[in-house]
């Protein structure tokens, strides 16, 4: 499960509270240290990490603090809170309306999962019979229509796209124009990976979100990114109206620390996670049950609601 | 009292408390800069272990004492010790009348197909004639990519350039098919078409992947390449050292051969979309001590360069 072993190592360290007999600013940093680590071990962007440091100390003051269990009390709530703020960014995700079209744009890095992922979305609500589709604007990867086709004539989800248009923005709009008129519910636009580093790229995204309106703008992240996600999601989010995020390759070892920062950077919740290249390996992502089963904890809202 | 005038005197002797501060320091850029956690932390334990006792002359700082070792260690890391000339080694077999055979494995989306037809733009500008071999059967769309690139790059280089010779061929046997297999046949085809050059693309898969990890060392087995590249992204964090470790390590278990065939060499892709945050070429030479044979700058066919080893630690260590 993802984080699982960054989940333990955090609880380790939350359980050398209760097991030190008096509670002090050494058992305090010491605690810190060892979460401190793990999420940096997990790419955890180093800010955030810092940050995280700050504020459970913020809230601990030794001197006007009472007896133990007290203390130890404070501590983990402070710690619950910040690493909750890590994958909750307190705003709802955009839920898709049965009975009317919901355009939703991919965006993200070159290879990052973005056009896997499409189809995967498309084919989860086709599962649950809404009528959903697939937009290919990507002109620029070699294959990048093949790739669409194949994938849609597989699951049997209706696509668009074209081998001669090399504008996307015109493709984008032609497409989800067709689809609207015909009734689909889900029309889902897959586009070309891109970075901040070249701003044409960025400029292509703009006008495609321009001419087709998105509903929802999803951000595709990979699970192995490191230090460099939280600058490149921030480009994104100041560029386009980025709504939610997902994260890929999960299947593997990575513990997806890197990706969490686009959570922060956008403003965006996890709505799904990417768990293997075939088409079902897609699964919904809950922010509240998810640190509850990171921690191995039951009561997390209550310790957090005080 | 006299403790204030200790940083200036200089027979003092340094001890691990002096450094500290300073290496949690840079081992927390370091980490900022993208480098491994663990890698960042051995990188601060062996610099300490450098410096233990060293006596420090009149005008060092502990600070840029401990900087300067660091920057040393980090050029050491990223100076090939052994070098991989792709160019000779291709003449050397031509002059054997053998294709020289190339393999680009690593993780799902880092770049092997591009960077695979990046390469074969550079081979083709050297008048060097190359067979695809598409390998990859799994993922959609990977053999029309590679065709497509294919045709893009016979544009670029028409026979009439070259003596009326076709420089760029695609070996395909499109999908679900055993990739060890098409990569043998495509080397034969080569031989016996007296291509140059065989450049050979798998699937992404995941390190831990048995089956797949399997799979590929087969590919590797079976066929002995000339050489084995690993494509690793520079946006990868901590998991570029779990990913070659294992790499590695499924290349030599899954071989039963005595003096099985790891990777020899390694692309770092999407060098251009990481800014500064260049720790992961660190990560990665650090693990395999294997050299950056290329650096991936974009994606475009000449976005394609040598590591420029300075460049990368002054990125680092400002
Ligand atoms: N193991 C695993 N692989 C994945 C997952 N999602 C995507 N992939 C693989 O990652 C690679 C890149 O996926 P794509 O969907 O082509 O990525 P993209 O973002 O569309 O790439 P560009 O269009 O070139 O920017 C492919 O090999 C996919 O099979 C996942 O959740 N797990
Ligand atoms: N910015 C940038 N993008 C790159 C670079 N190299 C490759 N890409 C992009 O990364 C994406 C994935 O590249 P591919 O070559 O398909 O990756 P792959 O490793 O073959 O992917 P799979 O076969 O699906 O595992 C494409 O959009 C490429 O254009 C690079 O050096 N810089
Ligand atoms: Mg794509
Ligand atoms: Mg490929």
């Amino acid at each position: 499960m993802v984080l699982a072993d960054l989940g333990r190592k955090i609880t380790t360290a939350l359980q050398s509270l209760s097991k030190a007999t008096i509670i002090n600013e050494e058992v305090l940093n010491g605690m810190l240290k060892e979460i401190c680590a793990a999420l940096l071990e997990a790419d955890v962007n180093i800010r955030l990490v810092k940050k995280l440091r700050e504020n459970v100390r913020a809230v601990i003051d030794f001197d006007e603090m009472a007896g133990g269990l007290n203390k130890r009390r404070m501590i983990q709530s402070a710690v619950f809170k910040e690493l909750v703020k890590l994958v909750d960014p307190g705003v709802k995700p955009y839920q898709p309306i049965k009975g009317k079209p919901n355009v939703i744009m991919f965006v993200g890095l070159q290879g990052s999962g973005k056009t896997t992922t499409c189809t995967k979305l498309a084919y989860h609500y086709q599962k649950k019979n809404w009528k959903s589709c697939l937009v290919c604007a990507d002109t620029f990867r070699a294959g990048a229509y093949d790739q669409v086709k194949q994938n849609c004539t597989k699951a049997r989800i209706p696509f668009y796209g074209s081998y001669t248009e090399v504008d996307p923005v015109v493709i984008a709009q032609e497409g989800v124009e067709m689809f609207k008129k015909e009734g689909f519910e889900v029309i889902i636009v897959d586009t070309s990976g891109r970075h901040k580093q070249e701003e044409a790229l960025f400029e292509e995204m703009l006008a495609v979100s321009n001419a087709v309106r998105p509903d929802n703008i999803i951000f595709v992240m990979d699970a192995t990114i490191g230090q460099a996600c939280e600058a490149q999601a921030r480009a994104f989010k100041e560029k386009v109206d980025v709504g939610s995020v997902i994260i890929t390759k999960l299947d593997g070892h990575a513990k997806g620390g890197g990706a969490l920062s686009a959570v922060a950077a956008t403003s965006s919740p996890i709505i799904y996670i990417g768990t293997g290249e075939h088409i079902d390996d897609l699964e919904p992502f809950k922010t509240k049950p998810f640190i509850s089963k990171l921690l191995g904890m039951g009561d997390i809202e209550g310790l957090i609601d005080k | 009292m006299f403790s204030i005038f200790k940083g200036l005197v200089g027979s003092k002797n340094l001890t691990a408390n002096d450094m500290k501060p300073a290496l949690e320091k840079m081992r927390d850029h370091l980490i900022a800069k993208n480098v491994a956690a663990d890698i960042a932390i051995k990188l601060c334990d062996s610099v300490a272990a450098k410096l233990e006792g060293k006596v420090l002359g009149t005008f060092e700082s502990v600070a840029s004492t401990v900087k300067n070792t660091l920057n040393d260690s980090l050029v050491q890391i990223l100076s090939p010790k052994r070098r991989v000339d792709i160019l000779r080694d291709c003449l050397e077999s031509q002059k054997q009348r053998r294709p020289f055979v190339v393999t680009f494995c690593g993780v799902n989306g880092v770049g092997k197909s591009t960077n695979l037809a990046k390469i074969c733009f550079w081979l083709i500008e050297n008048n060097l004639r190359v067979l695809i071999a598409a390998c990859d059967t799994f993922r959609a769309g990977a053999v029309e990519q590679l065709r497509t690139h294919m045709k893009h790059l016979n544009a670029l280089h028409p026979p009439e350039r070259h003596n009326g010779r076709t420089m760029v061929q695609l070996y395909e046997k499109g999908y679900g098919k055993d990739a060890a297999g098409i990569a043998m046949e495509a080397i034969r085809f080569a031989r016996d078409s007296g291509f140059d050059v065989v450049l050979v693309d798998t699937a992404g898969r995941m390190q831990d992947n048995e089956p797949l990890m399997r799979a590929l060392t087969k590919l590797i087995k079976v066929n002995e390449p000339d050489l084995v590249l690993f494509v690793g992204e520079a946006l990868v964090g901590n998991e570029a050292v779990d990913q070659l470790v294992k790499f590695n390590q499924a290349l030599a278990d899954y071989s039963s051969n005595t003096n099985p065939h790891i990777i020899d060499g390694i692309i770092l892709t999407k060098f251009d979309t990481i800014d500064d945050k260049v720790g992961a070429a660190i990560s990665m030479t650090y693990i395999t001590g294997q050299p950056i044979v290329f650096v991936g700058t974009g994606q475009t066919y000449t976005d394609l360069k040598a590591l420029n080893v300075k460049a990368v630690v002054h990125s680092l260590m400002k």
